[in-house]
């Protein structure tokens, strides 16, 4: 007997991730309309293609991302909403892997620890080589 | 006051592109990256970068809102879906870094040109999609017991139950790298890959094939995402806008895809696919000034091109279907 659905949650954490990030999106472009601008960029910069003028990803401050959020920022909350829909896959790998642990699939332990260690390797790890 | 307007203006026009990409992404089977990034780079003149950035956020947008759908009607095989990651997952590592190594040494034109083959090459199966419903018998082999990859699903359709036998689990991962690999390096799904990863080498059914390879889709793209984050290519203003757009086209999508009957309307955007396909080959070329083509000539050669190539595809497919039916 299964102590839990796993297709039910994994469904429900997809749902709840597009959802969460989808309003974090909307509600950050609209703060940056209304403000005109975020982050130290005006609005016209931000809605620029140039690559040497616009505000892109890594000039995004993560550690900054709650004080940013905080002081009503739209980069930030956009920010936000874009690294939850970045997290929202792997919490299905996360449940997958519960699951395995619960039936007690040794083999399949080790293949979903294997696809979290190369997500893991991909955020921590692969950034330093970058910069 | 008017800069505003015409800022709000172009939001909505990259959110009606993302509209368009999803919907026609989600009716070919191909997945909206494959259209957004050919739209943005070409239409919208926004850096090839930016573009597949832009992309690979809102398919894992589109992933994830289809996947939830999906899952409940517990179609998709978690193991075979998390087994195949560990190859999808490196291979984004390794496509996504090829992308930054591309652009810190000018070779971008390199992107557009691969990015074109991918796509006219992924429309050969997606001509073929829809037509056997599940695979020819085959005998389990040692990959099957190993690895668990047995399943049953209920097939409203065919309204009985269907067993299955995944056979050839290393032929799939072997697959399933390069299917990671193309994602992270343009930006898109690669749905077609990963579809002939399970459905001609692992023999898997078609329903279980899309609706696994729709779950395994967001967790590539998240791989090559936060690499991209890290490299500057996510740019929010764009990714914001198609991120919200292809959600809304690939929902229309899907909803459209139970209504048509008339299965040539497909070949419509098949076609649009193929010329976008042929035009990202061309822009390549051009942008580097490798030659250089006036655009009203450009768009001309790729229609010519786009409309031979579709016409071989499509005859190919009538005959195909004949010797089907005769037989």
């Amino acid at each position: 007997m299964r102590h839990f659905d796993v297709y039910r949650i994994i469904s429900a954490s997809l749902r709840t991730g597009v959802i969460l990030s989808m309003a974090s999106i909307i509600s950050g472009i609209v703060i940056i309309m209304v403000k005109g601008g975020a982050d130290g960029y005006t609005l016209a910069q931000i809605a620029s293609y140039s690559r040497s003028q616009t505000l892109y990803s890594s000039l995004i401050p993560l550690n900054n991302l709650f004080t940013g959020m905080y002081q009503v920022d739209g980069a930030f909350y956009v920010a936000f909403g874009l690294w939850v829909l970045i997290f929202t896959p792997i919490t299905v790998v996360v449940i997958a892997l519960i699951s395995f642990i619960e039936t007690k699939n040794r083999l399949y332990i080790a293949l979903s620890s294997c696809v979290l260690f190369v997500l893991f390797f991909a955020m921590l790890v692969v950034p330093h080589f970058l910069s | 006051m008017y800069e505003l307007l015409a800022i709000i203006l172009k939001f909505i026009s990259i959110v009606f592109g993302g509209i368009l990409a999803g919907f026609i992404g989600s009716l070919t089977g191909l997945g909206g990256g494959t259209v957004l990034v050919p739209l943005l780079s070409i239409f919208y003149g926004v850096p090839i970068v930016f573009a597949t950035g832009a992309s690979l956020i809102s398919t894992i947008a589109t992933s994830a809102g289809s996947a939830s759908a999906y899952t409940k009607e517990k179609i998709a095989n978690i193991k075979i879906g998390v087994g195949l990651e560990v190859a999808t997952t490196i291979g984004a590592v390794v496509g996504s870094l090829l992308t930054v190594y591309l652009d810190h040494h000018a070779l971008t034109w390199l992107i557009y040109v691969i990015f074109g083959i991918v796509l006219l090459g992924s429309l050969v199966p997606a001509v073929k999609r829809g037509q056997s419903e599940l695979p020819p018998h085959t005998r389990p082999d040692w990959t099957t017991r190993i690895f668990e990859l047995s399943g049953k699903y209920h097939d409203a359709r065919l309204k009985k139950d269907v067993n299955y036998n995944g056979i050839r689990w290393w032929l799939g991962e072997i697959i399933m790298f390069f299917a990671g690999t193309v994602s992270g390096l343009l930006g898109i799904g690669s749905g077609a890959l990963k579809v002939l990863g399970m459905d001609w080498a692992m023999n898997l059914p078609m329903k279980v094939t899309t609706t696994t390879s729709n779950f395994m889709i967001g967790i590539t793209a998240a791989t090559g995402s936060s690499i991209y984050w890290y490299s500057g290519y996510i740019q929010i203003f764009i990714a914001a806008a198609t991120a919200i757009g292809v959600v809304i086209g690939a929902y229309f999508g899907a909803k459209a895809l139970v209504k048509i009957t008339n299965k040539d309307i497909r070949w419509i955007f098949l076609a649009i696919l193929s010329f976008l396909g042929v035009e990202m080959i061309i822009r390549g070329f051009v942008t580097d000034n490798i030659f250089f083509i006036v655009p009203l000539i450009q768009f001309s050669i790729s229609i010519v091109i786009a409309v031979v190539f579709i016409s071989v595809l499509y005859v190919h497919n009538l005959r195909r279907l004949k010797s089907v039916e005769a037989l």
